[in-house]
């Protein structure tokens, strides 16, 4: 009995050791990957850092409205904001890898599903972005030409262009992650067209006059409300 | 055709102007006979794809030179030249190509005017070109008669900006007819811009502030009344500040080490009255730009708020408050508005064609307020109160020396 205990005492030992003989030189090879991860990401980030600063991509940002979002969200700007993720992702990818040469099994299967996933949540990324930065732009502008026009409620429909392209990027970004596809197609035609046929029945319905005003005030009558103002040159 | 070297070019940029082309040639003809019988001249034409008749019109009286100028006969050959520069009209590369042309020919003085101009004389050519060519000037602007309520923007705005920036006190930067030498020709033509928004819609305004930045010799003649232009034609006042407001703006970027360390200005050589103001009722319904530009006001709020400081800013939408009888824009406020957009505009605080459309509203209650104060004034009362506008230009210029040079606002 007692011979059977001690056989078997030292047959675990055995085996912890063994298990550690081949697990140690794992987590070693692990941290060098993580370690050697840390220096590439830094690396990189700090190499994108100063490849924005020279293309001014600040400066852009601010132009295109994106800025004032990214601070609002208490965000560092722009060029900090993508050579951070690119440190994060680059790191994140490093660590995945050095976790599967462990070896632990049933890891591996989730690890293969996050690295297929890490790209398209980069170019979801992407999407969201330039979307905030065209929903910005094209909603200014939209709403600078109806105020200087003397158009009536110009923020509705700066608001209006602001929530269409807000909806087109997020449902973009939602499918290429591949969440929900098939929901978020189906949801965005049902808003969307919804949107536009509210919009289309109310103005050639229930604003028929207000159409016929409109159109008779910008295509007959602009000449003459030049004319109001006194020429600026 | 060959020409060869010429003493005068005269430029015509052209777009559909069929209507008055013909005359538009035969003022520029009539006046060389006058006035230039020995000189070596070429008309050129440049056209931006007109579908009418315009160029048509210029090889026809190509044909029948010399008839019926009251019998007066140039001792040489008047060229004329038509050039179809692109299917769009542009006025940067029209006056591009004007230039190229002055520059290939060697031309000595060489004036710019409009078709569009309808009371075009003989002697504006002649006064456009003679103080260039006898007189070594090298940029002339033109100076013409205004109505008391037109040209507002470049009266309130874009004289007074650019006097008290620049140090130069010429009064008409934007304008359809200038003159230049041959020698400012090929410095702008040497310059890397012609793809910049500002040269390619406002190449005057840029080629005067090249002169007045080279401390070349610049002039104005006055011309006389301008007519207005037929309804419908002309940039209306969104256009107009697109254009002139980013124009100027675009100036002071570029020529910032020029211009930051001068204080005042000074006046240069004028030929015939530096201003004159003719009678004019003012416009019915002022009521409605003050409305403009309360709205305005109110819904450009945050944009705005990035571009104004907020002692600015609050003052701003203080008086947007008042009623419209109580309303005035004070020159110091004004002043300290267009400084805080100019500064925002180096700092790119937000896209800069929308910075300066964001101008617009502020304008209009600008023009309000003058045209309340002004209903009544003399021609000596409006001019008086036009020079105190430019002497408080000239006094605010450290703030905005200061802003331009500080952190922007945040």
């Amino acid at each position: 009995m007692k011979e059977v205990i001690i056989q078997g005492l030292a047959q675990a030992y055995t085996n912890l050791v063994h298990m550690l003989a081949e697990f140690l030189p794992r987590l070693l090879v692990m941290l060098v990957i993580v370690v050697v991860g840390l220096l590439v990401a830094y690396l990189l980030k700090t190499l994108l850092r100063a490849v924005l600063h020279v293309t001014r991509l600040d400066r852009l940002s601010e132009e295109a409205g994106a800025s004032r979002f990214l601070r609002m969200a208490a965000l560092p700007s722009m060029t900090e904001l993508l050579s951070r993720s690119l440190f994060w992702v680059t790191w994140s990818g490093f660590i995945l890898i050095g976790i599967s040469v462990l070896g632990v099994a049933g890891l591996q299967e989730q690890i293969s599903r996050l690295f297929l996933l890490l790209p398209a949540i980069f170019v979801a990324i992407l999407i969201l972005f330039l979307g905030l930065v065209t929903a910005n732009f094209l909603s200014r502008a939209a709403l600078l030409a109806a105020v200087n026009a003397g158009y009536p409620s110009p923020k509705i429909v700066s608001w209006s262009i602001r929530f269409v392209i807000w909806a087109l990027a997020i449902a973009m970004a939602l499918e290429v992650v591949g969440v929900a596809r098939q929901t978020v197609i189906a949801a965005f035609s049902i808003i969307f067209g919804a949107f536009m046929l509210g919009l289309a029945i109310a103005f050639g319905f229930g604003g028929q006059d207000l159409a016929r005003e409109f159109l008779e005030r910008n295509l007959k009558e602009k000449k003459r409300e030049k004319r109001e103002e006194p020429l600026p040159l | 055709m060959s020409v060869g070297e010429v003493d005068l070019l005269v430029g015509i940029p052209s777009y559909n102007n069929a209507a008055t082309m013909g005359q538009t040639i035969a003022t520029i003809e009539e006046s060389f006979q006058q006035n230039f019988v020995r000189d070596r001249v070429v008309i050129l034409n440049v056209d931006g794809g007109s579908s009418d008749d315009t160029r048509n019109i210029l090889l026809q009286r190509n044909e029948r030179r010399n008839g019926g100028h009251r019998g007066l006969t140039s001792l040489r050959t008047v060229h004329r030249v038509s050039w179809a520069y692109g299917s769009a009209p542009s006025s940067g590369l029209a006056v591009r190509t004007i230039l190229a042309a002055a520059d290939l020919l060697r031309a000595k003085s060489c004036a710019i005017v409009s078709p569009t101009t309808t009371n075009l004389t003989s002697s504006w050519v002649a006064n456009l070109l003679r103080p260039i060519y006898r007189e070594r000037f090298d940029f002339l602007a033109p100076l013409y008669t205004r109505n008391k309520f037109q040209g507002l923007l470049a009266r309130s705005l874009l004289y007074p900006m650019s006097r008290a920036v620049f140090g130069y006190r010429i009064r008409e930067l934007y304008s359809d007819e200038w003159g230049f030498s041959g020698r400012l020709a090929s410095q702008c033509l040497d310059q890397d811009v012609w793809h910049e928004e500002a040269v390619r819609t406002r190449p005057e305004a840029w080629m005067a502030v090249t002169a007045i930045s080279a401390e070349l010799n610049c002039c104005q003649y006055f011309l006389g009344q301008k007519a207005a232009p037929a309804s419908g034609t002309g940039p209306d006042i969104v256009e107009a500040i697109r254009q002139a407001v980013g124009s100027l703006f675009w100036c002071l970027e570029k020529y910032e080490s020029r211009w930051l360390n001068r204080t005042g200005s000074q006046t240069v050589p004028t030929f015939g009255p530096d201003h004159e103001l003719s009678e004019e009722s003012p416009p019915a319904n002022p009521e409605k730009i003050f409305e403009m530009f309360r709205s305005g006001v109110n819904e450009l709020e945050p944009l705005l708020a990035s571009i104004l400081a907020s002692e600015t800013h609050a003052q701003v939408k203080a008086i947007a408050l008042l009623d419209a009888e109580r309303f005035r824009f004070a020159n110091e406020l004004w002043v300290r508005t267009l400084y805080d957009f100019a500064a925002s505009y180096h700092h790119a605080v937000l896209n800069r064609d929308h910075l300066v459309q964001s101008v617009v509203p502020l304008y209009r209650g600008m023009l309000y307020s003058f045209l309340v104060q002004h209903a009544n004034s003399s021609a000596d009362e409006m001019e008086a109160g036009a020079e105190q506008l430019g002497l408080e230009f000239e006094r605010q210029k450290p703030y905005l020396v200061e802003r331009w040079k500080g952190e922007k606002l945040r």
